[in-house]
Parts: structure tokens; sequence; C-alpha cells
């Protein structure tokens, strides 16, 4: 019994003894995985809300949304990845906006001249609901480095992810949307 | 933070241009000193290439498997470029087992081979949290210390530092040319390193803000940390002292 004691690498065992006890330490505490989680632009936290204007000159909300997955997309009609994605996010919105799912495509108007924008709607057939940032207030709220950047934010107002430059495939915006929709229990 | 450098009408991810930096670093560093392990430095980089195309090949078959519906209708998606359509974990194990079924068919020996990696896996550890602090990933819980970082709201540990400054003490500990093979067994280098990057992983995951918590508040990457580090030593241990002819004979082989 004693020499089998003495053969257990003792230094190993005390490691993963304290290893075990720093697990146990380090546990989240109730009180913080019940915490809100601040508005910030980034995953797991809370979107910020903003207000746009629609071409027709009406203000919409983020919050308006509130319980239905979004789709953010900032674009803008001079940026070439914007104008290879359009299309996608045209073909994702035609098969989903039946489902529940609200796709907003914000132009970066502070970027960019109103002229251009409905050239670039009419150029494309867009029935995507497009909104205009003025001021840039959505685009600085957001951190938007670089364009197009797009938001996908669950039902519940949390962002689930974010994708930076594009243009971003077809299959890469469905399976998001698809992770949305699973989550909100829409599909 | 710096996610995106924009250079002109080009934005460069920073993440990514970190990472392949520290593949470069880490693969002329193994190449350096693999040499002394028994493998050739071309051995290395087929070795390297051949887990690097398979692992692409293997996270984008994991993805697709996870998500027909998004091939079927896309079929051209399958080649995108796009790393959003790529499964990490599908490709880590499509390389390692690329690796264990490349390296038994050349003359590598595989502990060897594994030693000869450590020193590219070191750097890489370096520059994982690196990247991790340019896209705002990883971050630390709130905080009130004064070295804290302005981040996602609130002031936070700087997390990212902490594991790259841990992973840079790491690298100094096993720089290669203070490791020589001489009265040491073949695969002794890589799973020392393994266990104390998994000891520091375990430690640090302490002052994250974004763990995955399962059980009641329990860190899920602490307890895999905590996996990765027992069976480290105790492979360590059938190594330092083994038991069976085969394992005699494998590392007599390992030993060239």
């Amino acid at each position: 019994m004693t020499a089998s004691l003495r053969k257990i690498p003792l230094l190993q065992v005390g490691i993963l003894l304290f290893g075990a006890a720093w697990i146990w330490i380090s546990k989240v505490p109730q009180e913080s995985m019940n915490q809100a989680a601040p508005t910030v632009p980034y995953k797991g936290f809370s979107a910020p809300d903003f207000e746009v204007t629609t071409i027709q000159g009406e203000t919409v909300k983020l919050s308006d949304f509130h319980g239905s997955p979004v789709v953010l997309n900032f674009w803008a009609s001079w940026c070439p990845p914007c104008r290879a994605e359009m299309p996608a996010l045209q073909r994702i919105y035609e098969e989903y906006r039946n489902t529940g799912l609200i796709i907003l495509a914000i132009n970066s108007t502070h970027q960019d001249n109103l002229p251009d924008v409905k050239n670039f709607i009419d150029e494309f057939g867009l029935i995507v609901p497009v909104y205009l940032d003025f001021d840039g207030t959505a685009s600085n709220l957001y951190q938007v480095r670089a364009l197009p950047t797009t938001f996908f934010i669950g039902a519940d107002g949390k962002i689930q992810d974010v994708e930076i430059g594009g243009p971003l495939s077809e299959a890469t915006i469905r399976v998001k949307v698809q992770d949305l929709l699973a989550r909100a229990g829409l599909r | 933070m710096l996610p995106v450098l924009q250079v002109g009408p080009a934005a460069i991810q920073v993440e990514g241009l970190i990472l392949l930096l520290g593949l470069w670093i880490g693969l002329t560093l193994s190449e350096k000193f693999c040499n002394g392990r028994g493998i050739t430095s071309t051995q290395l980089y087929n070795l390297a290439f051949f887990m690097m195309i398979g692992g692409l090949i293997g996270a984008r078959l994991s993805f697709l498997l996870r998500y027909p519906d998004a091939f079927i209708r896309n079929p051209i998606s399958i080649i995108s470029l796009n790393p959003g359509l790529l499964d990490i974990w599908g490709g880590i194990l499509a390389a390692v087992r690329v690796g264990l079924v490349y390296a038994p068919r050349t003359p590598i020996p595989l502990l060897s081979a594994l030693d000869a990696l450590t020193p590219l896996l070191a750097v890489l550890m370096i520059a994982v949290p690196l990247s991790n602090l340019a896209s705002g990933e990883a971050y630390g819980k709130p905080t009130t210390i004064p070295w804290s970082i302005y981040l996602w709201g609130m002031h936070r540990h700087p997390t990212q530092i902490y594991e790259a400054l841990a992973a840079m003490l790491i690298l100094i500990l096993f720089w290669p040319s203070r490791w020589s093979s001489e009265n040491k067994q073949p695969g002794e280098y890589f799973f020392l390193f393994m266990s104390l990057t998994a000891a520091t992983a375990l430690f640090l995951e302490f002052f994250r803000g974004d763990s995955q918590i399962f059980l009641d508040g329990i860190r899920s990457k602490q307890v895999v940390a905590w996996g990765i580090l027992a069976s480290c030593l105790w492979i360590l241990k059938v190594i330092k002292h083994p038991r069976h002819p085969e394992m005699l004979e494998d590392s007599l082989q390992d030993r060239g």
C-alpha cells in the first residue's frame, strides 16, 4: 500500500487538484449572469438603438422591430463590395421576409448622396427596405469602419454576429439568417 | 482595437494579418531547429502544408455538413474564400487526422514531428491573443485595476495582453536552442509545452468576460484546459518511463 502510494507523482496530483480548485473559484457568480448586457456594437451585447429615415422621409427606430430577428447592412452606392453583395441580400430578403426576418439596408448617406442612392435602388430593383443615415449617427453608434458591415441581431435584441467587409456570399448570409430564425424559434 | 486596416479601397482584416505573420515566424523558427530533432526542413514543410490543406478542406466540409441547405442553393459557395464558411473544430480535427496519416507514410517519427512543430505552436499562441486584441474578441471581465483597457463600454482586464505575455514567457522558456534533444525523450518537449500552455489557459480564463458557461457558472474552457493538462501530464509520465516493449521500440525509432 505504502509502496504503491509512493508511486503516485505527488506534484502532478497537486497541480491537478489546484487546477480543479481554481475552476471552482473561477465560477461566474449568478448575479453576473443575470446582469443586462451593455449596449455596444459587438456580438453578445445589446444592439444600440438608432433612428434612420426612409426615402419617403419617415423616421424608423431599430427598437420598432424589437422581438424580430434583424439584419443590419451598412452600405454606400460607391462601394464595390456593397454593390456585389446587394443582389444576395435581396434574394435572402425575398425568400425570408414572410418568416418574420427584418432586413434594414442602411445607406451611409453622410458619405454618399441621395441621387446616387436612388439610382442604386433603381439599378438593382431593390425591394429590400433602404434607410438613410444622413448624419452618420447609426454608423458612429455601430463603429462602422469599413463598408459593407453587417450585423445579425437576435429577436432578444442581442447582436449574434458581425461581418466587417464584404462582399458576403449568399451562403454566408443564409447560414447566419437560419441561425437567427432558429434561435428566435421562427424556423 | 483595430479590426480593419483601410488601405485605399481595400479593407485588410488585421486579425488575419497577425495570424499569417505568426504562421510565417513560427514556421521559420520550427524550420531552423527541426534538424536537431531528426527531421529535415522539407519534411517539416511538407507535413505543415498537408496539415493546413487538410485542415482547410476539413473545415469547409464540416461546415457544409452542418448547413447543407445553404450550399445546395449556392453550390459555388463551396469554393468561396469567405472564412466565415469554415468550421474551426472540424478543421483542427481534419488537420490532426492528416498529420497522423501522413507522418507514418514518410520516415517522420510522430513524436519528433510534434517536437519540431512546437516552436510554431508557441508563436501562434502569441499571435492568437494579439489578433483577438485587434478584433476586440476574447475580452476581459470588468475591473477597476489601473492597467485596465476600455473596451465594449467599460474598463476591462486586458486578457488578450495577459495571454500574449504568458505565451511570450512560455516561448522564452521553450526557446528551441535551449532545449537540446540529448537526455530527452521524443515528445517530451511538445507535451511539456502543451502542459504549461493548458495550465496558463486554465489560470487566465478566470479574467475573461466572455467565457462559455455551463453547470451553474463553470467556465467550459477551464474544464477543457484541465483535461488537456491531465492528459499531457499522464503522457509525459508514460514517455519518461515506457513500460511496454512497443513503446520502447517507437521511442528508439523516434530518436532515429
